[in-house]
Parts: C-alpha cells; structure tokens; sequence
C-alpha cells in the first residue's frame, strides 16, 4: 500500500515540474489537502478493481487519483453484474444480493436530489438586497451594450444600463443549483476568469472548494487537444463557471466557444457587454466591481461545500461509506 | 470517448441526446450533468446566435430611459446649488444626500401647497436653511472667516494694463521730445 502511496506522490511532482513554464493552474489541487489523505486511506483498504464499480466511495478515490493524477479516466458504471472484487457474498434466488442493494442505494443517492425543486436551498444563499448592495445592477454604458443583452436589461439610467435583478436572481438561483447538483455528483469543476484583478481571488475560492481554477493565458487546445497537450486519458471538467466571459481585449473568452465544442456546459455572469448565447446557464449581473465578484465566489463556493457536505452526509444516511473513514 | 463539435447547431443538451439516442455514446458514458440538465434546464435554450453583420437601418428602443418625476426637481437643483455643501458618503447604504433630502421636501411643499415652478423652488430652499442646511448658489464667492489679504485680490490683467499704459505714455513724452 506505500508503493501505492509514493507512486502517487511521485506523480504528483514530476506533473508540477513538468509544466512549470506553461503555467497551467489546473493542477493547483495538491497532495496535501485533507480530502486526498481520507481518500488515500481508502485506497489502502479497498483494491483497485473497485475502481471500475460505481460506488460512491470509489469515486472519492477515482476523484482523488484524477485530482492528483489528472490521468485516470473515471467511469461510472450504474450497471449491474460487475465483478466486485470486496465483498464475497453468497447469493440466493429469492433473496435479492446485497450487490443490488447496494447498486438501489447508489441510484437513491445519486438521482433523490432532482426530484425536489431546491434540494440544496440555494435560494436561500442571496436576496435582492445583497445583490444590490454588491451592485450586481450596474452596467455597462449604453454604447458598450450587445443587443442579445438587451432582454435582461431593467432600464438605462443617464446612459448607463441597469441589469433587471429580478431576473438575475432567478438565472442565479438556476446556476446555483446546477453547480451544487454537478458538485454532489463528483463533477470536476472550473472557475475561469481573464481579470488580472481576480485572478488570485478565483484561486483561492477553487482551492477552498477544493475545485480547480485557470485564470492564465488560455492556450489554445486546452479543451480541444487535451489528449496531446497533457497525455492520454485526461478527465476534462464537466462543467466551467466564468466569473467573467470577456478575455483582456473585450472579446468573447475561447473557453465558451470550446466548451460548447466539447459538449460540456457552462455557468457564466454576464455583464451588459457581453454575449450570453452560447453560456449554458447565464447570470446577467455586473462583473467587475471587486464587491460584486467577491459575492459571486462565495455564492460558488457556499453551494459546491454545501453540495458535498450533503453528499457525505447521504452515504452515511445510506450505509454505503465503509466504517474507517471518520463520519464528516 | 466521441462527441459533437458542432456549436452552431443545436444546443450541448441536444447534441449529446442525439448521440445518446443514436448509440454514439453509451448509456455507461452518460455525462455526469446530463440528468441534472433534463431535470432543471435553463430559461433559455443556450443556442448560438448569428451576429448581424449588415448595419440595420432601425434601432428600436428596447430598453427604456428610466426617468423620475422628481428628476425635473433635481436637475433644476443641481444647476442652480451645484452638488450641494455636504459630500456623498456612498458607503452607507441610507445615506441621504443634500439633494435628495431638497426632493423630498419639494415634493412634500407640491403636495401641500398651491405654490408652482420657481416659487416652490424658493420656499424648499428656505424650508431647508430652517431646518440648518445651507445652501449656496453655484459661482458665488464663498464666505470665509479670515479677512482675505488685499494683495490677493489685485487682478494681473489690470496690472499689465496699468503697466502697459504707462509705458505708453513715458514713450509718448520721449516721441514728443525727440520730435523737432
């Protein structure tokens, strides 16, 4: 099990190392974190042919190894019939196999969420007020303003456009609850953000959700020739939240272009000089007011700590975490 | 694992169902966002939009100039007192500036009385020095406690005129002098 550990370790460094002239944030998560230690501990009980199991606590670990490795292709088999290689049950006709049970409990787990409106109560994170106190409603001048923003606007006030806050406040509520839903489900998740301003901020809230952030030069094939760019297998994030949409020349960011190209979707605030066709779940809301991006952040990373805090807690509530890992 | 590049057409959502549906990608290969996305799918279809490369020759008005009744009261007040003796302090959240406190109270005087235009203006100006704020026309010289020293009000141009005039006539003497 210490082969395992120092293969990892070692993995670890050589990627740092290798990319450290083409900064590539993406591998910010490192070793040292809590998560990965109870994780690495997992790894230690269970086998590796788990991997390919769809338990949950396989997919911390498969989490883990990817977060770590950035190469481990993590597949989430809901099928039946796969070997287990843990536990050595036998299995009776009439009595259903705790192999299916457990497979029951996973689905459970995985899709009750969507059955309520609001499972993670993201609503409750804002109001009106807070996003007018952040001035969240504040725009662009009336030249700067793309026509396809135009349906979000409330108004302009002495050639300044105001973003409607009734409007922002539901496409929030909406954003919110995707990310917390794609967070509770094991997705990985990238904050990206052009703005020198933010950059350190948008890192330090992915380090704190312990998601992953790029807020560097966007090379080109980043999404798009990931396999060459940084070896075979690599797990590409399944969804990207742009804390601002425009890239340092005011034009559209590459990251959304890619990522629709990629079939993976987006969250993104929209200011009124921006174009939210092709963002999957646009915020309209003013992106760059610091006090505006500091509550966008900590709405993100309120939601994705509360998404896999309540993740842990389903697994417990379900038996299906093993006894060793300390109850979070 | 194959997917759609297509971004023009259709949306992320639709193009992955279809590859679903047509057996491109397994049911094993599900994205993790695809049920969360089917059970609560955004307002509006992320599809791309075409940008209108001709100019158009209308611009229709979609978004509305927002504009206030008391706005007539304001700008009057502004071009008249200017931003008013106090400073914004715009880190209160119910601050109340000079000027909106100046809208109130006209507002408050229409209601009441009959008063119209700029009468109304003079009473709300003399409602407020009552209640201590004082108001000062815009380009009127402010009063300062210390006497100013009278050197400072000595105008240059008056100066150079003086200066200039005097040498003109010291020059004329000479002229008349040399002159036969």
């Amino acid at each position: 099990m210490s082969v395992v550990l120092h293969m990892f370790f070692n993995k670890v460094v050589k990627l740092k190392t290798k990319w450290r002239h083409g900064y590539c944030s993406l591998l910010w998560k490192t070793v040292t974190t809590e998560r990965n230690f109870t994780a690495v501990n997992e790894l230690q009980t269970r086998s590796r042919s788990l991997l390919t199991f769809c338990g949950t606590q396989a997919s911390m670990a498969a989490r883990a190894l990817t977060k770590g490795l950035w190469g481990l292709r993590h597949s989430r088999l809901v099928t039946v019939g796969h070997p287990c290689g843990g536990h050595q049950y036998a299995t009776a006709a009439s009595i259903r196999s705790p192999q299916l049970q457990i497979d029951d409990a996973t689905e459970k787990v995985i899709n009750q969420p969507l059955e309520k409106p609001d499972f993670f109560r993201v609503s409750e994170l804002f109001s009106v007020k807070d996003l007018f106190d952040a001035r969240v409603h504040l725009g662009h001048k009336k030249g700067c303003r793309h026509r396809l923003m135009e349906p979000y606007l409330y108004g302009c006030r002495l050639d300044q456009d105001i973003i409607d806050l009734d409007q922002t406040v539901e496409h929030l509520q909406q954003a919110l609850n995707f990310t917390a839903h794609v967070a509770y489900r094991g997705g990985v998740i990238l904050f990206v953000s052009r703005q020198r301003q933010f950059g350190h901020l948008v890192e330090s809230t992915a380090k704190n959700c312990g998601e992953y952030a790029h807020t560097r030069y966007w090379q080109g094939g980043l999404l798009t020739n990931a396999p060459i760019q940084y070896g075979p297998g690599v797990r590409l994030p399944d969804l990207i939240i742009f804390l601002s949409t425009l890239n340092n020349v005011f034009q559209p960011h590459v990251g959304i272009r890619d990522a629709a190209k990629m079939n993976i979707p987006t969250v993104g605030v929209v200011d009124s000089n921006c174009n939210p066709s092709l963002v999957t779940y646009p915020v309209p809301g003013n992106d760059d007011t610091p006090v505006a991006v500091e509550m966008y952040c900590r709405l993100f990373k309120m939601t994705i700590n509360r998404a896999k805090d309540k993740r842990r807690q389903m697994e417990l509530l379900h038996g299906l975490s093993a006894p060793s890992t300390p109850s979070s | 694992m194959a997917g759609s590049r297509l971004e023009r057409f259709g949306t992320v959502f639709t193009r992955v169902r279809d590859l679903m549906r047509s057996g491109v990608i397994k049911p094993s290969e599900k994205p993790i966002w695809y049920d969360v996305y089917e059970a609560f799918p955004p307002k509006r279809d992320p599809l791309h939009v075409k940008p209108h490369t001709r100019p158009s020759t209308k611009k229709q008005e979609t978004v509305p100039e927002i504009f206030y009744r008391e706005d007539e009261a304001r700008a009057k007040f502004y071009e008249q007192y200017g931003t008013g003796p106090r400073p914004f302090d715009l880190s209160k959240s119910s601050f109340v500036s000079t000027c909106q406190r100046f809208v109130d109270k006209y507002t408050e005087l229409q209601s009441h009385s009959e008063l119209d235009g700029s009468a109304l203006f003079e009473e709300t100006g003399k409602a407020l020095l009552s209640e201590g704020i004082v108001l000062r026309r815009k380009g009127a010289p402010p009063v300062s406690a210390e006497s100013r020293d009278p050197v400072l009000e000595l105008k240059l141009t008056e100066m150079l005129a003086e200066q200039q005039s005097v040498s003109a006539d010291s020059e004329e003497t000479t002229h008349s002098t040399h002159t036969p």
